[in-house]
């Protein structure tokens, strides 16, 4: 077994085209190999040095996360929390404290669980995501990301080191929610998120709705046909489609029925909430606490 | 007494255990010291074709692979005798240890384990307690007659132990009663989930064997070793190092002796460390899984004119300590009622599934879930408001409860008002929100037990107990009882403990016994030693011993304070002469008389000396969408006796509440077909959370208990955890509109009761 210490994102690209898998934070890797989900990779190359990954930066247009970028830096943001306020729910709601400081955003991305509390939110605000090797960059729109549980398209060279969001422009923003059992070391049972963008007299200008744990990969789909509704109309119809569309599975978690009701529940919240931000409301982030499941009476 | 004002002192393990200096079993590192893993059934149910353990025993690196042919053909265990240490030609649920492997590490261990072959004769596999009592249900042990058990048990077939109490005539009272209600309820089976998984290390010098083991119950564990490998006991020496959590999950005889025997046949220490799957699915101590059936006639006035209930428990494949199980649920079938006409019928019924033990009040917190969610049925049946219900049922001082017991001063009234009260019972409430009330009981366990205390020559103290530790305080408070008999601060006592052969028996962390009969030991010892200062102290003063007063680390004449000495300068003046030493035991008091019941398969759990009363309010917020419910409050009032260390027994109460409160809503364990656990992993195993844990405001009710433990103290540890989850359940029925009758009552179990899907 080799593990080496990268400490430019060329090193890390090098070792990566000898065959060795990067580890950040090891929230996923780590703790998957000591439960026997996948053995350690043979050969581990260690990115959490690599600064330039650590970034959060506005761009023209909209604003770039480097892949090191924790839950933790995430959820205190003033941008993120703010204007892309879906992502930072998500991230709110991973795991615990401790994990929130070491799990970034590019292993949880990377990860490709059907389950994980930030796919939906960025696949509904449009997000992309940067591969590179030291064969080049490209850019890929996070829906194509994922082939299947923990699959992506990236080739096993390419490391992530960013990812993109458009900004959302005027009266829009976002909201994630998920059914969870508790309110610390959770895992989504389903989840949604939502990207509501208003127009000037309230009704529904654009709307996506994602969803988490209902089928192999995070499942997302536009709603063109509310463009002009009212937001509880369009939230209604969120919901239902959600149920419809989604195809979960039974475990030890949930039934499928009860994971296909529930789903339509947090679609609908995720809308109205998503909505409510849009319209300039300050909703605390996760917005799980404050409106949802689990909230303080 | 308010917690807040009371005396506060730092546990003596406490800072151990937070800066990290502390020890616990897996942290021990022998020289030449080897790792053990068993290999384990996998399959609930199989008649063993082959094994062959050759190929294991040929890898470089193994040291030994034990089967049952290598240790004393001995069949064991407290009720029935039913187990081996290894499986012997049949395995009986997944966790069924087959074999055994020292090897030089981990790796080498697995690699051995997994080369192990058995071959397995599949046998019908009994995952279901109702059909297990069918005439024509296959048979966990066919040989069930031949096993040596307790006389005192009523055994057949699948039955393992069968229990009935019963008092007047139910037949009519039923047919007097004005409204008869009839409920059924599925409690399924949960796990204690202590942090610490448990390790075992075992060492041989010569003939005799020392064992440290993460055991809430060292001397039982010595006696498992003593009768499996037959040994005498003064040969088996078992320490406790710290304990990572119990919660009697680490009560009964375990893995010791498998230990002990790979240690003995690789003359090498060895050391077993389980992980978190193996701490689920092999010891026999879930907390067992129970149908309930359920009668009650009440009058037009609302008084209970009879019941009737009837008790299924799952036993799992062996009879660990659940044989007494049967008659405890039955009393808690029947609860802390005046019921003149009552039967109740528990039987306790062999499964292919892990074997139920102890876990923190075995079947009550289940069994007042069960019940107090059908008393509140009876009482909405008659419009009656459950609270005025209890009041006017529950047993009360100088009454007789349902086994014939007559109670003297009990506090269950106080109780229900303090609870209620600190709950704002009866305020309005939003529409999703709702208070539901439970009243429990749990018996103070009289038994022996004995500790030494000694004084050194420079006033220091030791306090040499057999009593374990186990998290509840209960140990550490044993300084403050033996500072008070002498005068003394409790600062000023090291407490020794847990080693077999150094201190006398105790029964352990169990029963909630520890501080009821340990302190009155302690208490005992320590009063030998203050006769010896107060006999020295009056020879130095010049006064009569009956004048001397012990008090602030000083001995005075009484009334002149200023004639007296320090008790470390007699402890000095004693290091010279004869020593301060004092032993004690003390009578545990007799069970109290019962009048007018019968009781079958009696095991003397009907008849309870200084028992505990509880009611818990319980304010929670639905979420109708998802049936996800929030605990929000928990009013929690407690007759416990005296509380002798508030601290203590705060944190004991905050802690059984949030047990509970996971046990009524997301810890269960589900099967597969086969009888296997789904779910033996703490993602899918939900315990509460710090983050889950709601407000908990806790109510003291003191009153003078006859029979008690020292100053009036009864147990504590367990009694909190009994009325939670059926308080919880009593909210939820009122915002769902119908109980939720399986437990632990799931976000999808509640969706489904309030979309009327089929309940159990």
């Amino acid at each position: 077994m080799s593990f080496t210490i990268a400490r430019t994102v060329e090193d890390a690209l090098a070792a990566m085209a000898t065959g060795a898998r990067p580890i950040a934070g090891g929230t996923d890797l780590v703790v998957g190999a000591r439960h026997g989900k996948a053995p350690l990779p043979s050969a581990l190359v260690a990115i959490d040095r690599l600064r330039e990954l650590k970034s959060c930066e506005r761009t023209a247009d909209g604003v770039s996360i480097g892949a090191l970028f924790t839950h933790h830096d995430i959820e205190t943001h003033p941008l993120l929390t703010t204007v892309y306020a879906g992502l930072a729910d998500g991230s709110a709601l991973v795991g615990s404290p401790a994990t929130r400081h070491v799990g970034t955003i590019g292993g949880n991305i990377m990860n490709a669980s059907p389950a994980m509390d930030t796919g939906a939110p960025l696949a509904v605000m449009g997000a992309e995501v940067e591969l590179r090797s030291l064969r080049g960059s490209r850019r890929v729109p996070i829906e194509q990301l994922w082939t299947g549980p923990g699959r992506t398209c990236a080739e096993p060279d390419e490391l992530c080191v960013a990812v993109h969001i458009p900004a959302p422009g005027e009266r829009a923003n976002s909201a994630y929610l998920r059914l969870e059992y508790r309110r610390a070391m959770e895992i989504a049972v389903v989840g949604a998120a939502a990207f509501v963008a208003l127009a000037e007299d309230g009704t529904i200008a654009a709307l996506r709705v994602g969803l988490t744990a209902v089928s192999p990969t995070i499942f997302t789909g536009d709603l063109l046909g509310q463009v002009g509704r009212s937001v509880a109309d369009a939230a209604a119809v969120a919901a239902e489609l959600s149920s419809q569309q989604a195809t979960p599975i039974s475990d030890v978690r949930a039934s499928d029925r009860y994971r296909r009701h529930t789903v339509g529940v947090m679609a609908r919240r995720a809308v109205e909430a998503a909505a409510r931000r849009a319209a300039g409301e300050t909703i605390d982030i996760p917005v799980n606490r404050a409106i949802g499941i689990g909230a303080a009476s | 007494m308010s917690v807040s004002t009371a005396p506060r002192f730092v546990r003596a393990d406490g800072p151990d255990k937070v800066t990290g200096s502390g020890r616990y079993t897996a942290d021990l590192t022998l020289t030449g010291a080897l790792v053990a893993k068993f290999k384990y059934a996998g399959i609930s149910h199989g008649r063993i074709a082959r094994l062959d353990t050759s190929a294991a025993k040929a890898m470089p690196g193994v040291f030994a692979v034990l089967t049952q042919d290598d240790v004393p053909d001995v069949r064991f265990g407290p009720f029935v005798q039913d187990r081996t240490l290894f499986a012997r030609d049949v395995v009986r649920f997944e966790g069924e240890v087959v074999a055994a492997v020292a090897a030089v590490d981990a790796a080498t261990a697995q690699r051995a384990v997994d080369a192990i072959v058995v071959e397995y004769e599949l046998l019908p596999v009994v995952n279901d307690v109702e059909a297990a009592l069918t005439p024509d249900a296959p048979l966990v042990h066919p040989e069930w007659a031949s096993y040596g058990a307790a006389d005192a048990l009523v055994r057949d077939r699948n039955d393992a132990s069968f229990a009935s109490i019963a008092k007047g005539d139910v037949q009519r009272g039923l047919a007097e009663a004005h409204t008869v209600v009839r409920s059924r309820y599925v409690a399924d089976g949960c796990h204690a989930a202590p942090i610490e998984p448990r390790a075992v290390v075992a060492q041989w010098e010569g003939n005799k064997v020392t064992i440290w083991s993460s055991t809430q119950v060292p001397f039982d564990a010595r006696s498992g070793v003593c009768e499996t490998l037959e040994l005498p006991n003064n040969r088996v020496r078992i320490i406790v190092p710290h304990l990572g959590g119990g919660f009697g999950g680490k009560c009964g005889f375990h893995y010791e002796a498998h230990v002990a025997a790979l240690a003995r046949a690789t003359k090498r220490p060895v050391r077993l460390v389980f992980n978190r799957r193996e701490e689920f699915v092999a010891p026999d101590r879930r907390r067992e899984g129970i149908v309930y059936e359920f009668e009650t006639g009440v009058a037009a006035d609302g008084t209970i004119t009879a019941r009737r209930a009837k008790l299924l428990i799952d036993n799992g494949a062996y009879t660990a300590d659940a044989g007494f199980f049967s008659q405890i649920a039955a009393m808690h079938a029947l609860g802390p009622y005046r019921i003149p006409n009552a039967r109740a019928d528990a039987h306790l019924v062999y499964t292919n599934h892990q074997p139920s033990g102890s876990v923190r009040a075995p079947t009550a917190p289940q069994t007042c879930w069960a019940l107090e969610s059908h008393t509140d049925e009876v009482a909405r049946a008659i419009g009656m408001d459950p609270v005025e219900f209890r009041r006017l049922n529950a047993v009360d001082t100088g009454g007789e409860g349902p086994s014939g017991q007559t109670y003297g001063e009990i506090g269950v009234q106080q109780c229900i008002a303090e609870a209620t009260t600190g709950a704002g019972y009866g305020q309005p409430l939003p529409d999703d929100e709702a208070i539901g009330v439970a009243i429990g009981w749990w018996p103070s366990f009289s038994v022996p037990s004995g500790a030494y205390v000694k004084l050194d020559g420079d006033g220091s103290g030791q306090i040499i107990t057999g009593a374990q530790e186990c998290g509840t305080g209960a140990v550490m408070t044993l300084r403050q009882l033996a500072a008070d008999e002498l005068g003394m601060d409790a600062e000023a006592f090291e407490l020794v403990y847990q080693d077999t052969s150094v201190a006398p028996y105790d029964m352990g962390a169990t029963g909630s016994q520890t501080l009821f009969n340990n302190g009155r030991a302690v208490v005992a010892a320590a009063g030998q030693i203050a006769e010896q200062l107060r006999n020295l102290a009056a020879e130095q003063l010049e006064a009569s011993p009956a004048d001397i007063v012990l008090a602030e680390g000083r001995a005075h004449v009484a009334g002149t304070p200023d004639r007296g000495i320090a008790i470390a300068e007699l402890a000095g003046i004693a290091a010279g002469g004869e020593l301060l030493i004092g032993h004690g035991s003390g009578m545990p008091p007799g069970p109290p008389p019962l009048v007018g019941s019968s009781c079958v398969g009696d095991l003397g759990m009907a008849a309870w000396v200084a028992p505990q009363f509880s009611c818990h309010a319980v304010r929670v917020k639905l979420d109708r969408d998802t049936g996800v419910v929030r605990v929000l409050h928990v009013s929690a009032a407690h007759d416990s006796g005296t509380i002798i260390n508030p601290v203590g027994a705060q944190g004991q109460v905050e802690g059984a509440v949030l047990m509970g409160i996971g046990q009524a809503l997301t810890e269960g364990t589900t099967y597969d077909e086969q009888g296997r656990q789904r779910n033996a992993a703490l993602l899918e195993y939900k315990l509460q959370t710090c983050a889950d844990a709601p407000p908990i405001d806790i109510h003291f009710v003191q009153i003078d208990t006859p029979d008690a433990g020292p100053r009036g103290a009864k147990g504590l540890a367990e009694a909190p955890n009994v009325a939670t989850a059926a308080a919880i359940s009593n909210a939820l029925a009122q915002l769902v509109g119908a109980p939720v009758r399986q437990l632990p009552m799931t976000a999808e179990r509640v969706w489904d009761a309030m979309n009327q899907e089929a309940q159990p």
